[in-house]
């Protein structure tokens, strides 16, 4: 995240701090590759997952969550006027994804073999890491898909993007049915889907429903029924684990706790990246639209909170937030900074409506986020007492690595394709 | 259903076990040092500085442990023996799975019908969430391997299929020269350690660890002090860690469903109204939408 916060300085060569980050991440793959991840990890037979799955994976994750809920506010709800801000919150997502994926393969130990997972004889749909397998792989096809007008667009494909918006449903139908069918391995749930999906499109091709045009709305819906799974299904791979994770994290909701952070933190990245992104490219930020945003913020932090709050005194976990040690520090630093503090940002009107105050409550809930899934994959995580782990400088050039090229591709395409309504100003560099 | 029972009263504590494991399965020494680790306090230190080598580790898939418990006034060696419990008592209740089996995406981990838990390296991506799940720290990786692999006790389970004569049991159980380790049919071994508690009043703690730990292990240990003393793990619950995480994943087409159902009402409501208003009043449809 350092690389990204490099991005706001004007004149900076931010650039270039970003392509060493990404050399200096490749050399250290490279390295991991020959020798192993204990070459450039701390992680160990105490500790099998750390930095990289709380960073990378839990809270990378979580970010590309203003993917699905702007565009369930669009395409859904009908809140039409936030249109400018879609395309790069699904772009946002895409990359997150596709960065997540390269994580993924760095972090596991035989990551070539991914493909079992599409291997019947392999399924295991006990599995909560198999459905965040399948969330993955199917929601970054919808994202690929979602993405897919912009790129048409920009080489004037018109018979493509027609066939696109023609075929877009029936992909759709068919990824949903399958990833029911291979998380359940039932007929019956499986044709109940495929036979909704199906009446729903077409009601809306008899126009008994309106339709959603050029943009099917049945591949919004698919899009937040896979990210629903899968930012839940994060939080569910902590269940098995109530031996091992601190009270102050481990609970029984932490699915519905990881998916209403996820929620939360969704549109505070699109600020960000919106008043971030229009620093970087010299180009007016939608800052009406931003301060729209702002303003549902508040409810949805309260919301975190009290869940947050009364699940802990729901469990009688309290008394463990006031002893003195690092879990309760950093406890507090996570509530203080993604909750209380960003909550009294956005509580004032006159605050939350200036860039600045955007910019300061938007930052402050994506590193809280950052802290909470950091200390539910390396803080809390007790092992024996004589057993530590710390991240290794090289573990965070990695993710600083892998984040930096999913930086300077973001900048690549925002220059080559449509991604924003007003246009850019590309004058300089 | 084969299992083992470990009577910490019979241990003399020679490793010979440590030694066949590592015989049978072909695992490389270790380098060890006699050294406390920088995080060990003197107690820790006590209880596990005596002990060779300190840990289990992808090279070493079973170890005694060496705990100094004080005993009616004297200190005594207590020691334990750390290997793969090989959870679970019943193969095809995906209910009464081990925590590493349920949690495995691929099917690396298996409970065989036969009782011990073996991982597959045809299968293995490398994820390590079996190492996470495991409640007694069991599976191991290779940290320092371009294309390692997860490495944990096995119960030998070459021997138990195909071993012919004597060799039929564990490596381990077979080498112990006092019969502290013993292998046999699971139901047999719980009679004949509540047999052993009974019949030798005040020589056992009141508990036959694995009986039901976890859901029940397919390892069972006796001890004369309680298994805290012999750093077991005492927090865990009396059913399978499975039941944990897979009401989650029974629930989940019920969320597709809802959550299809839900959003195909929810944009059919709204966007008829949007329509509506659209078709009556087209010169104020931006602002009538701003009011969202």
């Amino acid at each position: 995240m350092t690389s990204a916060m490099n991005t706001q300085n004007k004149g900076f060569p931010y650039r270039w701090i970003l392509y060493l980050l990404a050399a200096i991440g490749t050399v250290l793959i490279v390295k991991r590759f020959i020798y192993g991840i204990g070459a450039v990890s701390n992680l160990n037979d105490a500790y099998p997952w750390g930095f990289w799955i709380g960073i990378d994976v839990l809270a990378g994750i979580a970010l590309a969550a203003g993917g699905f809920t702007l565009t369930a506010a669009i395409y859904i709800w009908g809140n039409e006027k936030y249109h400018p801000l879609a395309r790069p919150a699904i772009l946002t997502a895409l990359l997150g994804y596709v960065i997540f994926v390269i994580a993924l393969v760095i972090d596991l130990g035989r990551g070539i073999l991914i493909w079992h997972f599409f291997l019947p004889w392999m399924w295991q749909h006990d599995s909560v890491m198999f459905e965040v397998g399948w969330c993955v792989m199917i929601y970054l096809t919808i994202l690929v898909f979602e993405f897919l007008p912009s790129a048409l667009e920009r080489f004037n494909w018109k018979t493509l993007l027609r066939l696109w918006e023609m075929f877009t449903p029936v992909v759709v139908v068919v990824l949903l049915s399958l990833f029911t069918y291979v998380m359940t391995y039932s007929k019956t749930w499986t044709t109940t889907v495929f036979i909704m999906a199906v009446v729903f499109e077409l009601l809306q091709s008899i126009r008994v429903i309106p339709r959603s045009r050029p943009v099917p709305v049945l591949l919004i819906m698919a899009g937040v029924i896979l990210s629903c799974l899968h930012q839940s299904s994060l939080g569910s791979l902590y269940l098995i684990v109530p031996h091992k994770l601190d009270v102050l994290w481990y609970s029984p909701i932490l699915p519905v706790q990881f998916l209403i952070s996820a929620i939360m933190v969704g549109p505070a990245m699109v600020i960000f990246e919106g008043l971030v992104s229009a620093r970087v490219f010299r180009r007016q930020p939608e800052l009406d639209l931003l301060a729209g945003l702002a303003k549902v913020l508040p409810f949805l932090i309260a919301s975190n909170l009290l869940l947050r709050v009364a699940d802990l005194v729901g469990r009688g976990a309290v008394v463990a937030a006031f002893e003195l040690n690092l879990k309760s520090v950093m406890f507090w630093m996570e509530l203080m900074i993604g909750g209380v503090i960003p909550l009294a940002l956005f509580g004032v009107p006159e605050i939350a409506r200036t860039a600045k105050g955007m910019f300061w409550g938007a930052l402050l809930v994506v590193v809280g986020l950052f802290l909470n899934r950091f200390n539910v994959a390396v803080v809390g995580i007790e092992a024996r007492g004589w057993e530590t782990y710390t991240p290794a400088l090289t573990e965070i050039l990695i993710s600083a690595g892998i984040v930096s090229i999913g930086l300077l591709a973001f900048r690549f395409i925002v220059r080559n394709f449509p991604i924003y309504e007003k246009p850019l100003v590309l004058a300089g560099k | 259903m084969k299992a083992m029972l470990i009577d910490a009263t019979r241990c003399i504590g020679c490793r010979g076990c440590q030694v066949a494991c590592k015989q049978w399965n072909g695992l490389e020494g270790e380098e060890t040092s006699f050294l406390p680790s920088q995080k060990e306090t003197a107690g820790e230190f006590a209880n596990r500085g005596y002990q060779n080598p300190r840990d289990l580790s992808a090279k070493t898939w079973t170890l005694i442990t060496y705990n100094e418990v004080e005993i009616k006034g004297r200190l005594e060696w207590v020691f334990g023996k750390l290997q793969c419990m090989h959870c679970g008592t019943d193969s095809n209740d995906r209910n009464k799975w081990p925590a590493c089996v349920v949690s495995c995406p691929v099917k690396a981990l298996e409970k065989t019908p036969e009782g011990p838990v073996i991982w597959h390296e045809d299968r293995c991506i490398g994820c390590r969430y079996c190492m996470l799940a495991c409640p007694f720290q069991i599976p191991k990786f290779e940290w320092h391997q371009a294309w390692p692999r997860i490495r944990k006790c096995t119960m030998c389970y070459d021997r138990l299929l195909h071993g012919q004569g004597a060799l039929w049991e564990p490596a381990c159980s077979k080498a112990c020269p006092t019969d502290a380790i013993v292998t046999g049919q699971r139901d047999a071994l719980i009679t004949e350690a509540w047999r052993r508690i009974r019949s030798n009043p005040g020589d056992y703690v009141n508990h036959v660890y694995g009986e039901h730990e976890a859901g029940g292990t397919c390892v069972l240990h006796l001890s004369n002090v309680t298994f805290d003393k012999l750093h077991y793990p005492t927090n865990l619950p009396n059913k399978s860690l499975a039941n944990y995480t897979n009401w989650a994943m029974k629930g989940l087409p019920y969320v597709i469903v809802t959550l299809l159902a839900g959003m195909a009402g929810i944009y059919t409501v709204r966007r008829s109204k949007i329509e509506a208003e659209k078709q009556f009043s087209p010169g104020i449809e931006s602002e009538a939408r701003d009011h969202d």
